[in-house]
Parts: C-alpha cells; sequence; structure tokens
C-alpha cells in the first residue's frame, strides 16, 4: 500500500468537493439540524439534539458522499484513470473513503463545540469512529451497486431511511420500532451517546460496544465480497 | 512491441471482434481505421487491459496484457475515445492529479501545455473547455510519465485542422524519439501522413493491412489522365496505364501537339476503403 498515492487521491477529492454543491450541502445540514433541535424545540432533553445530529451527520455523509463519489466515477467513466494507473483497488477505496472519515470527524467537533457538551469524549468518539467506518463502507457498497448517481438513490434511499429512522422511532417508545432497531447500530450508536452525556463509563456499554464492532466487521466483509465479485465494473 | 493473436470479443451474443491478428514492431506508428462500429475501441480496450477478450490473447512486450497488467501500465499512455476528466478540477489540476497517482514529477506538465497552446487555460476548469481542448488535455495526460507505447483512439476528433496539424506534429516528434504508436481514425488523410502501416477494420475483421504506399499500389485503379486541347478549350481523357492501345493514342496526340498535361490518378486510402468494403467512411 502507497501512502502517498492515497494521499492523491484524498487530495483529488478534496479539490473536487469544494466545488460540488450536491456535497457540500450535504456537510452542512447536520450542523444546521443540530442547532435546530438543540436550540428551537422545547422540551427536547438536553444532549438529544446534540446525538441525533451526530446520527444524522454519519449515515447521511457518511453513507451517501461515498456512494456519490464512487457512482459518479463509474458513470464518467474516470474510474478507468484510477483503475489503469499504478493505484491498487484497495489505495482507491480508502483514499475514496479518507475525506469522508476526516470531513464527519472534523464536523461532530464542531457539534460538540456547538452544544458545549464535553462528557466523555473519548467514549463519544470511539462510538463516531467505529459507526462512521461502517457507514462509509456501506456507502461504498451502494456505490458500487450503483451504476450512475441516480441509482445510489434507488439503492441508497431505503438504507439510508431504515438506519437513521428506526432508532429515532424507537426512542419516542414506538414498540415494533425497538425490536427493529435492536440490530442497526445507529440504534446502539444513540444508546451510547446517550450513556456519554449522562456521564457512564465503557463498563455499561459492552452491547453497544459489541454491535457496533460487529456491524463494522460485517460491512466490511460484505465491501469486500462485492468488490471483489464486482470491482468498480457496472 | 504489441502483438494481438486472435482476439475474438461478443456483446451479449453479438460478435465485435471475429478473430485479429496484428503486430507492431518498436517505434511504428500502426493506424487502424475502419467504419463506426468495426471494433477499433473495443480493439484498444482489450489490448490495454480495461476489457477481457472472449478468446485469443494480447501482448505488450511480451507481456500478456491480462496477467501482468501493473507492469505494463507505466509503459502505456492512452487517450480514450470519451473523455474523462474530472470536470470541476481545472486542467492543471487534473494533470498534477495524474502526475501524483504515477509519481512523477510535474515538469512534463508546463512542457506539454505550452507545445499545445493551453498554458493560459490552465486554471480553467474541464466543464468548461471545448471538446478539442478537452482531447488536448487528454493527449498530455497520456504523455505525462514518458510511457513507450501510446494508444490513441480518434486522437483528433472534434479537432480544428491547424490544431490537428498541432497534435500531428507532436506525434512525430514523439515517434522521431522512438515511442511505438497505435491509433485509430476515421481521417484517411491524417493516417495517410502519418501511420507507417495501417490495417482496415470492418466488422470486426481485419480486412487489409500494409503500409500507406503498398496499399495504394495494391489497390490503385492503374489510370493515367491525360488533358488535351481542342477547339474549344481543353478535355481530360482517361486511360489504362496498361496496354499498346494507350501508347499509340498518347503518340498521336503528342505528334499532333495536343496534350496539356498527363498525371496518374493515385488512389486515396479513403477510396481503397470503399473498395475493399463496399462501404463509405465519413
Ligand atoms: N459496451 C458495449 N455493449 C454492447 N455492445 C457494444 C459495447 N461496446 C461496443 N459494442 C458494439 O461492438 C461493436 C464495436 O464497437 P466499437 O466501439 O469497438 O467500434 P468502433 O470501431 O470503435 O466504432 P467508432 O468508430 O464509432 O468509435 C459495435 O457494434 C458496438 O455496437
Ligand atoms: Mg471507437
Amino acid at each position: 500500500m502507497n501512502i502517498k498515492r492515497i494521499l492523491a487521491i484524498f487530495y483529488k477529492e478534496l479539490q473536487d468537493i469544494k466545488s460540488n454543491s450536491n456535497i457540500t450541502v450535504m456537510f452542512l445540514i447536520p450542523i444546521l439540524l443540530t442547532y435546530l433541535w438543540e436550540n428551537l424545540i422545547p422540551g427536547m432533553p438536553s444532549g438529544m439534539g446534540l446525538s441525533l445530529g451526530m446520527m444524522f451527520l454519519i449515515v447521511m455523509v457518511g453513507m451517501y458522499v461515498p456512494a456519490m463519489l464512487i457512482a459518479e466515477e463509474k458513470e464518467k467513466n474516470t474510474i478507468e484513470v484510477l483503475l489503469f494507473s499504478p493505484a491498487t483497488s484497495l489505495e482507491i477505496l480508502i483514499g475514496k473513503g479518507l475525506l469522508t472519515f476526516t470531513a464527519i470527524l472534523i464536523i461532530s467537533l464542531l457539534l460538540l463545540v456547538l452544544t458545549g457538551i464535553y462528557s466523555q469524549l473519548f467514549i463519544i468518539f470511539t462510538g463516531v469512529f467505529l459507526t462512521t467506518i461502517f457507514s462509509i463502507a456501506t456507502g461504498m457498497i451502494v456505490g458500487l451497486l450503483s451504476p450512475n448517481q441516480m441509482a445510489t438513490g434507488v439503492i441508497g434511499t431505503p438504507v439510508y431511511l431504515i438506519l437513521l429512522l428506526v432508532p429515532n422511532l424507537s426512542i419516542m417508545d414506538i414498540e415494533i420500532m425497538q425490536g427493529l432497531g435492536k440490530v442497526l447500530p445507529t440504534y446502539y450508536f444513540l444508546n451510547m451517546m446517550r450513556f456519554a452525556i449522562e456521564g457512564k463509563g465503557f463498563a455499561e456499554m459492552y452491547t453497544e460496544l459489541a454491535v457496533i464492532g460487529g456491524s463494522v466487521v460485517i460491512a466490511l466483509l460484505v465491501l469486500l465480497y462485492i468488490f471483489q465479485r464486482k470491482g468498480f465494473r457496472n | 512491441m504489441i502483438t494481438v493473436k486472435d482476439l475474438k470479443k461478443s456483446y451479449a451474443e453479438k460478435p465485435a471482434l471475429k478473430g485479429i491478428d496484428f503486430a507492431i514492431k518498436k517505434g511504428e506508428i500502426f493506424g487502424f481505421l475502419g467504419p463506426n462500429g468495426a471494433g477499433k475501441t473495443t480493439t484498444i480496450k482489450i489490448v490495454t487491459g480495461k476489457l477481457k477478450a472472449d478468446h485469443g490473447q494480447a501482448f505488450i512486450k511480451n507481456m500478456n496484457v491480462t496477467e501482468e497488467q501493473k507492469r505494463i501500465i507505466p509503459m502505456v499512455g492512452v487517450v480514450p475515445e470519451q473523455a474523462n476528466l474530472y470536470e470541476r478540477l481545472t486542467i492543471k489540476q487534473n494533470l498534477e492529479f495524474f502526475c501524483r497517482l504515477y509519481q512523477v514529477s510535474f515538469l512534463n506538465i508546463d512542457k506539454y501545455l505550452e507545445l499545445v497552446e493551453l498554458k493560459e487555460e490552465e486554471n480553467t476548469k474541464v466543464k468548461n473547455l471545448s471538446k478539442g481542448m478537452r482531447q488536448k488535455v487528454l493527449l498530455i495526460r497520456a504523455l505525462l510519465h514518458d510511457p513507450e507505447i501510446l494508444f490513441l483512439d480518434e486522437p483528433t476528433s472534434g479537432l480544428d485542422p491547424a490544431s490537428a496539424a498541432g497534435i500531428h506534429r507532436i506525434l512525430m516528434n514523439l515517434n522521431a524519439e522512438g515511442k511505438t504508436i497505435f491509433l485509430t481514425s476515421h481521417n484517411m488523410e491524417e493516417v495517410d501522413k502519418l501511420c507507417d502501416r495501417v490495417a482496415f477494420l470492418d466488422d470486426g475483421e481485419i480486412v487489409a493491412a500494409g503500409s500507406p504506399e503498398e496499399l495504394k499500389l495494391k489497390y490503385s485503379d492503374k489510370k493515367i489522365v491525360v488533358v488535351i486541347k481542342t477547339d474549344n478549350g481543353s478535355e481530360e481523357r482517361t486511360l489504362d496505364i496498361t496496354g499498346s492501345e494507350s501508347a499509340d493514342q498518347i503518340a498521336e496526340w503528342i505528334k499532333a501537339d495536343k496534350i496539356i498535361s498527363i498525371h496518374s490518378t493515385e488512389s486515396s486510402l479513403a477510396d481503397i476503403f470503399v473498395e475493399i468494403t463496399g462501404r463509405q467512411v465519413r
């Protein structure tokens, strides 16, 4: 693996995203939502807006951005430049994921500053870190399965919705949703955030860590499988 | 340098290549000619390892293109049929990214941008470029890592005559430096001017191959055109180049001082193509 080539792809993506409003808007929405939830909705428990904003950030940005970036390269055939270059497929995937990953870490830091919640930062970042990897891997799967950018919507939207809405509804005590939520890493991510804000330690969130960690492993395995079967071809 | 053996390829049961063989020597400019849908792009894609053939093999410097792709990549520059540049990046950003991927210096960028007169546009986003400008950027991109072999799929399509001539000059210089060039084209004059050897591809088969001169000789219609004086001006007569009848006729005109000019008709590659395939190109 060659770090310089990974950074080359990272840097190219960074230059590209600056003038891609489809994507820059995605980065701004979670900031806006968090602000609204924390400040304008009465009766929202403190920290809830932050947790929801974080989840939105991780799921929407984490999945949508890699999915779009991969599908766009396939649609416009620029992927050929990458594939037919000394870069290996793994370097391409990492280079593409790195930008989203960095962006999410930076924006989540921003959200913490914005809301002034600084309790158990290490736990919060562990949760963000792992769930983001899950989300990016899932987004890449969507990108690999989509022949073009339009298709990412068709394939990706059900996934985003399930990952976002189910945990949302289950914290509102809707019963079926609670059952469903029990298999989603985003549900456990919300738990983790809540516990962290309440000041609890790692010792009380083994289940959360196990489920999120397990989802990361599963998502990476599926990504690897699809990648080996299909690569960047349509 | 490049060897292709019995390549066959079908898309969804429909054959695109029906068994193609050719060999290109080091330092040659080899032209691949053929009408739309003949299989030129398919051949380039297979030889550059982007597409797998159903049957047959392709070798670059004796390396199988599918098995040793990563070793071949640094030696090869490709101009694809369809521009695949990053539209939201500038010309310079596109080219610099390519240099970083190949880990070569940026030095060539300026050199070539000046050569194709795009230096002033270097900070323009690709989405704002004309087709011809994109074509030039694609060519530069293929040259940045100084490859030994170039594959150019219609390198001058969409270029005005002056720009095309500029590209031809660059290609001839590169060839003089020893680079091997494989190009496809619809432009017969271009191929005639540039190529050491050409192959005519029609419907997935090579129907004729050789140097442009050989082909012209082989398929030339062997006629001469004589312009003679007449009472009310001049007149053009076409005669067979062989046979004593023509000789007698010309001798007679010479004696009567009637001849204004004599020239042979030379088939152009386009004529030959039509003759071989019974189809019009372009
Ligand atoms: N991806 C594809 N899927 C299905 N059929 C294809 C595909 N690509 C090419 N073909 C078919 O294969 C044949 C050869 O196409 P190819 O693109 O190689 O022709 P070409 O000689 O490059 O033509 P042109 O001069 O128009 O560029 C055509 O009949 C075309 O319809
Ligand atoms: Mg073609």
